[in-house]
């Protein structure tokens, strides 16, 4: 990043390649919204372009690269919730729930799918947290920067999350 | 060590990379304990589960988007050192001599062909013949005047686009910058009138970017709205355009709606910008 800070341009393409995958990966199961997570991702990579001069060289690229991220997603729900037809996976909860009958939802029971809908139950900032935990390869000190809270604040986080999800992920299988 | 106590420290049991230091009054506890040996076993398959969640790989138009994107931007901060350089900065001096030359030279050509191929006036009676002959006198003058008032029209022109342009342009950047910290402070018009030229008119991506973040706030008046939906039909730059259809969708500005549709449809417009005109239209 500080070659293209620098002006090398190019080397974005590199770090492109690098990151856009994991990043992709997580923003999905943030938001539960395969085209909504393209467009963050298209979203992060511009700012990065747009706000390259402000980069510092402070913490790791992948740290600022999910501070961008998350910022970005923010930004992305708010501009849609003006939009018709919007919903923040987070919401889902509190919506009847549109699974065929029980019946036939057991006998096509998935561990995966059934984790897919576990997440979408948990609350936006349970499941970011516990996403950053574990799927990007980042230490507690660099979640908490991402996060803005301390380093305790974002284990208990992360903790409450995960045994929220295994309450919620339990109860379905 | 208490249950709950064990408990907090499950986060590190669980984590590869601190699982080997864990406490090892965890571990004691967790083999001694089956109400917490349940609870761990519960909380592993949770989390073996999360970490095997597959994810198929983003579309192809994800990559197709960000490399045009780059391409923009590598041409856009190219134009910067190019309009530096001495051949280039010859040439815009040329073009912006020669435009308004030109165009005030075609005025004066097609007024004095005007004025000389008109059909010749049919005969008229005597006692209404030296009235005809003042007022021809009359307006003789009046093409005169008129005629040196176009011509220093087109200098001031001239020499004001000229000045514009002859600045470097971290010069002109810095002129929006200050722009844009006198608008936030006394937004009269003369400010954000010259914020709008910039956004129209400015060769610089960089400048016409600062200029339409420092017109953000003002989104409220409806010149400003004007402005940039009447600078995004001649902008080319996908990042410009796309910041001026954010700029025009967080303004609600309904009357883009038929430029926006326009700019959706268009093959010949860059994907990334199409696409933001979609999603400006569906938060119509």
């Amino acid at each position: 990043m500080l070659a293209v800070r620098a002006g090398e341009l190019d080397a974005l393409g590199e770090l492109f390649e690098r990151h856009h995958g994991p990043l992709f990966g997580f923003l999905l199961k943030l938001t539960g919204n395969r085209p909504a997570a393209e467009d963050i991702v298209q979203t992060v990579f511009q700012r990065m372009l747009k706000y390259r001069h402000t980069y510092r060289d402070e913490g790791s690229f992948t740290a600022w690269m999910y501070h961008l991220a998350r910022r970005s997603s923010s930004d992305h729900f708010r501009k849609a919730n003006a939009a018709p037809h919007s919903t923040d996976p987070a919401n889902l909860h509190g919506h009847p729930d549109d699974a065929p009958h029980a019946a036939l939802h057991a006998t096509a029971r998935d561990d995966q799918e059934q984790l897919y809908a576990a997440l979408a139950q948990l609350d936006h900032h349970d499941r970011e947290v516990l996403l950053l935990s574990r799927f990007q390869e980042l230490s507690f000190a660099e979640i908490s920067t991402i996060l803005e809270c301390s380093v305790g604040a974002a284990k208990v986080r992360a903790h409450r999350a995960l045994r929220t999800l295994k309450e919620i992920y339990l109860k379905s299988c | 060590m208490t249950c709950q106590h064990a408990r907090d420290h499950f986060p590190e049991l669980l984590d590869p990379r601190t699982a080997a230091t864990a406490h090892r009054e965890v571990r004691s506890h967790l083999a001694s304990c089956p109400a917490c040996q349940h609870e761990f076993a519960a909380i592993s398959r949770t989390a073996h589960v999360l970490d095997a969640l597959p994810v198929s790989p983003p579309s192809p138009r994800l990559r197709q988007n960000f490399y045009a994107l780059l391409d923009a931007e590598k041409a856009g901060s190219s134009s910067i050192p190019f309009a530096a350089a001495k051949p280039s900065r010859r040439f815009g001096f040329i073009r912006w001599i020669v435009a308004p030359v030109a165009a005030v030279a075609l005025a004066l050509l097609s007024f004095v062909a005007g004025t000389r191929y008109t059909p010749a006036p049919a005969p008229i009676a005597p006692d209404r013949a030296i009235a005809a002959e003042a007022d021809a006198t009359t307006a003789h003058r009046k093409i005169a005047e008129l005629e040196r008032k176009l011509d220093t029209m087109g200098q001031l022109v001239g020499y004001s686009i000229l000045q514009q342009q002859q600045r470097p342009t971290h010069d002109r950047l810095r002129g929006v910058l200050r722009s844009a910290s006198s608008a936030s402070e006394n937004p009269d018009d003369q400010v954000i009138n010259e914020l709008i030229s910039a956004l129209a008119f400015d060769p610089s991506i960089n400048v016409r970017l600062r200029a339409i973040e420092a017109l953000f706030p003002h989104a409220d008046q409806d010149v400003v709205r004007a402005g940039v939906l009447a600078s995004l039909s001649r902008e080319q730059n996908p990042l410009v355009q796309v910041s001026m259809i954010d700029f025009l969708t967080e303004a609600g500005d309904t009357e883009a709606r038929p430029a926006l549709e326009k700019i959706s449809l268009s093959e010949s417009t860059d994907r990334s910008v199409r696409d933001a005109a979609r999603r400006a239209l569906a938060q119509f």
